[in-house]
């Protein structure tokens, strides 16, 4: 049985197991850190967006540290909303809100954080709302396919497919697009066929009820669910009439 | 032109494991002066990994070039001390003489050009380097020199070549 400490976050005492990370033991008392670059997809996670940045006071000292990759590993106290991360998560959101100015999401977050105003002097990328955390290539990792990635580096580096081609590993199963914050990733999808990454797929429908399964590449699945159990109940129905 | 073979040789000299991308990666652009698109699908499918992971790796470290360099590499150190002694008119007199500015190659395929950022010979600044030759304490006026040396070496290979 791992250990387990009591720590205090924002004054409730809460319970955690050696190991485990920071932002799980505030989730699980009620008390909700922000992140961008994190999904409960993932066992592990990025921190790449810094925006889960809490205060821990521990032996004395307090350093901020970003809550989804923190193991707790002994006592301590921790504060998601003192002034000083109040002021550097804002000061954060501005920097991902000049990145992305054309997010919803983030203008509605720098908002929030009254970080709209006072840094004009953040100049805005002309480029999108990718803020560019990286969950999208971790999706299309863990799906094994691995056709994105980051390219280039500082400034110039944004999400791409190798040489921004048409990549033989994507399937177009959007997964990257589903998972990203911003709503980034641009697609198109008519009656017949799906366009990401440069390339465009054919859809596959379920041939009994005609609902979109996906592309052709994801899998050779040919009855959507509900249509599945339809047909196994009733094999199971003939095979089992005369019993 | 690569042919498939040196890139094959380069790549099963590397046991199948991934950490042996970027030294594999390093092979190729010694070896061929760039990464061919069909060196990183043949490392990928050697590694069993995504081409998108080794083409993040090949983007991202500025010693790796996925477009073939030229047949001499100019490097311009623009560290502290050379940018003092005037490492951008170096820049300027290599546009003037070649036609391009750092980080393009000329059209022949014979010079690339690029700033570095420190060359570690700061004493000698500013400092330019060939090829691995060091030139130092440059003037403006002595780049044309320098670029017309590697023009008539390249010239009286081509004639011995051709003897």
């Amino acid at each position: 049985m791992a250990k387990t400490y009591d720590i205090v976050i924002d004054g409730k005492t809460c319970s955690a197991e050696h190991g485990e990370y920071l932002w799980d033991v505030a989730k699980r008392n009620g008390i909700e850190i922000p992140a961008l670059c994190r999904s409960e997809a993932f066992p592990e996670h990025r921190a790449s967006c810094r925006v889960c940045i809490v205060e821990v006071v521990a032996r004395g000292r307090s350093k901020v540290v970003t809550s989804c990759v923190y193991p707790i590993e002994g006592e301590c106290e921790v504060h998601t909303n003192s002034p000083r991360i109040l002021q550097n998560r804002k000061v954060l959101i501005a920097l991902l809100a000049a990145r992305a100015p054309e997010s919803d999401l983030m203008a509605a977050m720098a908002s929030h954080m009254g970080a709209s105003e006072g840094y004009e002097r953040l100049e805005p990328l002309d480029a999108g709302k990718c803020i560019l955390c990286g969950l999208c290539v971790q999706a299309c990792e863990s799906m094994g396919t691995g056709a994105i990635s980051t390219v280039n580096r500082g400034v110039d580096k944004e999400i791409n497919t190798p040489y921004g081609a048409a990549s033989d590993d994507c399937i177009g199963c959007l997964s990257c697009a589903n998972v990203c914050p911003t709503d980034s990733i641009p697609f198109m999808e008519d009656s017949m066929t799906r366009t990401i990454w440069n390339q465009t797929f054919e859809l596959s429908r379920c041939k009994e009820c005609g609902r979109v399964l996906g592309t052709q590449q994801m899998s050779d699945v040919e009855l959507c669910d509900a249509c599945r159990r339809k047909a196994i109940a009733n094999e199971l129905a003939e095979t089992y009439r005369f019993v | 032109m690569v042919s498939d073979e040196e890139v094959i040789q380069i790549v099963q000299s590397y046991p199948a494991e991934r950490r042996y991308a970027l030294a594999a990666m390093q092979d190729m652009q010694h070896a061929f002066n760039y990464i061919p698109e069909k060196g990183l699908h043949c490392l990928a499918k050697h590694l069993k990994c995504g081409v998108a992971q080794l083409y993040s790796m090949a983007t991202f470290y500025k010693a790796l070039s996925l477009k073939p360099k030229g047949k001499h590499i100019i490097k311009i150190c623009n560290g502290t001390a050379c940018h003092i002694r005037g490492s951008v008119n170096l820049a300027t007199g290599l546009k003037r003489e070649l036609g391009i500015d750092p980080g393009e190659t000329t059209e022949d395929g014979m010079f690339s050009v690029e700033m570095v950022n420190c060359l570690g010979s700061c004493a000698l600044a500013p400092v330019m380097l060939v090829d691995g030759t060091y030139h130092n304490k440059l003037k403006l006026e002595d780049v044309p020199g320098i670029v017309e040396r590697y023009r008539l070496a390249d010239a009286e290979e081509g004639e011995a070549g051709n003897d």
